[in-house]
């Protein structure tokens, strides 16, 4: 087990201390792309975070989707203004992914700590240990809507439990909120999921 | 040099209603060229519209991408869509009737004013604005909502949580039925896709919802009629030696500043209440020195809308959030107002509701929640299911609920922009407690009839729905056009929809805007 102050000043590490696994812009100006040695980090942490019953598939597509959400990110986007709204919401700003190789870094340097190389390499455990001290010092509250950036962990959990998976998941129906449907059978109970949960 | 553009007819705003008074006056008079102009952009991309809505999902972006001019705002409520379309990209297709009391607030109550027309002529241009939107409905229960033509296309079928939380809400003895959209339930009516239940109707990816700019693409095929998008009208101007307009000032916001003066028999202001009264005001003239139209002084007073109280509802029921979000149920037991009871008339909505129903970090004792215990503890909560109610009421507008021209803040042109101010006149200020404790004690009943908890009760901070700041009435005096939307000032300018209502109603007003609209459209 690592010494919860030992994780904690790993995690206090600054972004330069991953060199050679941080986000790379892509050739699209603002867009960044998540690297291999990003993506199985990731992975480490869904095996902790996400429902055992997604499977390694299920896992996997959702890091996907986190690495999809991030590389198709626009800086400077239109954000618009709501129905009947007077003021218009400020464009986009950088990509929360820029926050994102500091505390990768941190991961890998608690796992050193720990007497593991990366992070990806420590036990399950001991990287649910981990995840617990990134999200509670300092403390995340709640899942936010869309990655913010602020906590790698806490913004690829709300994307994943935001999902219309998620949902159905929890709910063990295919809703398929935020979905395109047929308005047939729609008085009817959604159908329940099967093989999951 | 300043350009000149001829036609038969002006119209000033690109939303819902200049859709419709172009489209029925290219009906009634074939041979009458039309030009709508509007400031903001067209937005006639159909193909990109499930991309649009993948990233306002995803990323929180503008579901319509340009839709609005930056140094084009005010302050208060001033919608910032300016777009082929208008407010009308956005809005969720509730096409609910306002009621016979509407019209008759003063006879009845001896409250606000009357409204200068029939209810039975107006539910005629109701039927016709509901076939021209598409309206899919199904009529209320009450004899007082009777109709005069059956709702176009049949209803919207309700959700599984609907027939839910409808067979909940009538415990109460309060009829619920499904509130009518302007929605296809058909495949094909008005060359429209039936809808797929995507919960995003702000955009409708599908175009089963109606948008304005369906419209515009038909009138285009039209060689009378013409669309000049990206073109701000800055001033009326008055004819040299009579009182009837002769022409429109405008410049391009293209980056050309290109200057062009529409000239026309008629002209109509279809640009919202916001802009409408905004431009008359602009207008000003040594002749009509407080604007156009405004030998009155009613121009930009009486600005309208409604207040509205809700919350939401824990109930023992088996709902599943997300089956089709925007579909609501509607009671219309309370448009109506017994003389001799205090009054106070509001809708009564019900929608299913995500609220407490989603993900949680964190467990009562504050402790992470991770994989399967998170979701071990949200399935927890699924077992039962959330309501969202709430309640338009009537509010009435006071003298001095006005827009004005806010000189301390203009557009690149040096035009000063609009500044709203809402004040309810002191009627609806007096019943304000007696209104809220109506509605939570209505809310309060909801909840108890199914072991409901119900949640804080809050109130919108805005009106909503707004309107008015050109209101109708017989009396020159005291109104800016007469029943048709004629200004008693000038003959040959007309004003429709949303500016013209002398009150807000106590339910969305679209399709209010969108009836008075065809009628004006017969009168030009």
């Amino acid at each position: 087990m690592l010494p919860r102050r030992t994780v904690l000043k790993s995690l206090a590490l600054p972004v330069f201390a991953r060199p050679l696994t941080g986000l790379r812009r892509s050739s699209q100006g603002a867009r960044v792309e998540l690297s291999a040695a990003d993506l199985a980090t990731l992975t480490a942490i869904a095996e902790v975070v996400l429902p055992s019953a997604l499977g390694v598939d299920g896992r996997d597509l959702a890091v996907q989707q986190f690495a999809g959400w991030v590389r198709a990110y626009r800086e400077g986007a239109d954000m618009g203004h709501g129905y009947g709204a007077s003021t218009l919401r400020r464009p986009s700003g950088p990509s929360p992914a820029a926050r994102y190789p500091a505390q990768l870094a941190a991961l890998d340097a608690a796992a050193r700590a720990g007497g593991a190389p990366r992070f990806a390499a420590l036990p399950m455990d001991a990287r649910r240990r981990i995840i617990e001290q990134v999200l509670n010092e300092p403390r995340v509250a709640r899942l936010p809507g869309q990655p913010t950036g602020a906590n790698l962990v806490a913004d690829f959990m709300g994307l994943y439990y935001a999902s219309p998976e998620a949902w159905d998941l929890a709910y063990q129906r295919r809703i398929g909120r935020d979905r395109c449907r047929s308005l047939e059978g729609s008085g009817e109970r959604p159908p329940r999921t099967e093989g999951v949960g | 040099m300043r350009q000149v553009h001829e036609s038969d007819v002006v119209i000033i705003g690109g939303g819902i209603t200049a859709a419709m008074v172009a489209e029925k006056l290219g009906e009634l008079h074939p041979d009458w060229s039309v030009v709508v102009i509007e400031a903001g952009n067209r937005l006639f991309d159909d193909e990109n519209r499930f991309e649009y809505r993948r990233r306002a999902l995803d990323y929180g972006e503008n579901v319509w991408p340009g839709d609005y001019i930056d140094d084009q705002g005010g302050t208060g409520i001033v919608s910032r869509t300016m777009a082929v379309g208008g407010s009308a990209l956005h809005w969720g297709g509730v096409c609910n009737r306002f009621s016979e009391e509407d019209l008759r607030l003063q006879s009845l109550y001896g409250l606000a004013v009357d409204w200068p027309l029939e209810w039975t002529e107006l539910e005629r241009y109701y039927c016709e604005a509901e076939r021209r939107l598409g309206v899919s409905g199904e009529p209320g229960p009450l004899p007082e909502d009777r109709r005069s033509e059956p709702y176009p296309m049949p209803p919207m079928p309700m959700t599984h949580n609907l027939i839910q939380l409808q067979a909940w809400a009538e415990r109460t003895g309060i009829p619920f039925w499904t509130t009518p959209q302007a929605k296809n339930t058909v495949e094909g009516y008005g060359g429209r896709s039936i809808c797929r239940r995507c919960n995003t109707c702000e955009i409708c990816p599908t175009g089963a919802r109606y948008s304005p700019d369906y419209t515009f693409k038909q009138l285009l095929a039209r060689p009378t009629f013409a669309l000049h998008d990206q073109t701000l009208v800055r001033r009326l101007v008055l004819d040299e030696r009579t009182t009837r307009i002769a022409a429109a000032r405008a410049v391009r916001q293209d980056g050309s500043g290109r200057e062009i003066e529409y000239r026309a028999p008629r002209f109509v202001l279809a640009a919202g209440y916001c802009w409408s009264a905004h431009l008359l005001l602009l207008s000003a003239t040594s002749r009509f020195p407080n604007g156009l139209a405004n030998s009155s002084d009613h121009v930009g007073r009486y600005m309208t809308g409604h207040l509205a109280y809700q919350t939401t509802i824990d109930l023992d029921l088996e709902i599943y959030p997300g089956m089709n979000d925007q579909h609501s149920l509607i009671s219309r037991q309370f448009f109506r107002c017994r003389p001799d009871q205090p009054f106070v008339r509001h809708d009564l909505r019900i929608w299913e509701n995500a609220g407490g129903r989603g993900p949680e970090l964190r467990d009562e004792a504050g402790m992470v929640l991770l994989g399967d215990a998170l979701v071990e503890r949200w399935r927890a909560r699924t077992t039962r299911g959330t309501a969202r109610v709430r309640g338009y009421f009537d509010t009435h507008p006071d003298r001095d609920s006005r827009l004005t021209l806010d000189a301390a803040s203009k557009n690149r042109w040096g035009d000063p922009l609009p500044a709203i101010r809402h004040a309810a006149d002191a009627g609806t200020r007096a019943r304000e407690a007696a209104t809220r404790a109506h509605l939570e004690g209505l809310f309060a009943k909801l909840a108890a009839t199914h072991d409901g908890r119900m949640g804080r009760v809050g109130g919108l901070s805005y009106q909503d729905h707004p309107a008015g700041g050109c209101r109708m009435g017989t009396d020159p005096a005291t109104s800016v056009t007469d029943s048709v939307g004629r200004t008693h000032d000038h003959d040959n300018l007309f004003v429709v929809g949303g500016p013209t209502l002398p009150t807000g109603g106590c339910t969305n007003s679209t399709l209010t805007f969108v009836a008075l609209t065809l009628r004006t459209a017969e009168a030009i």
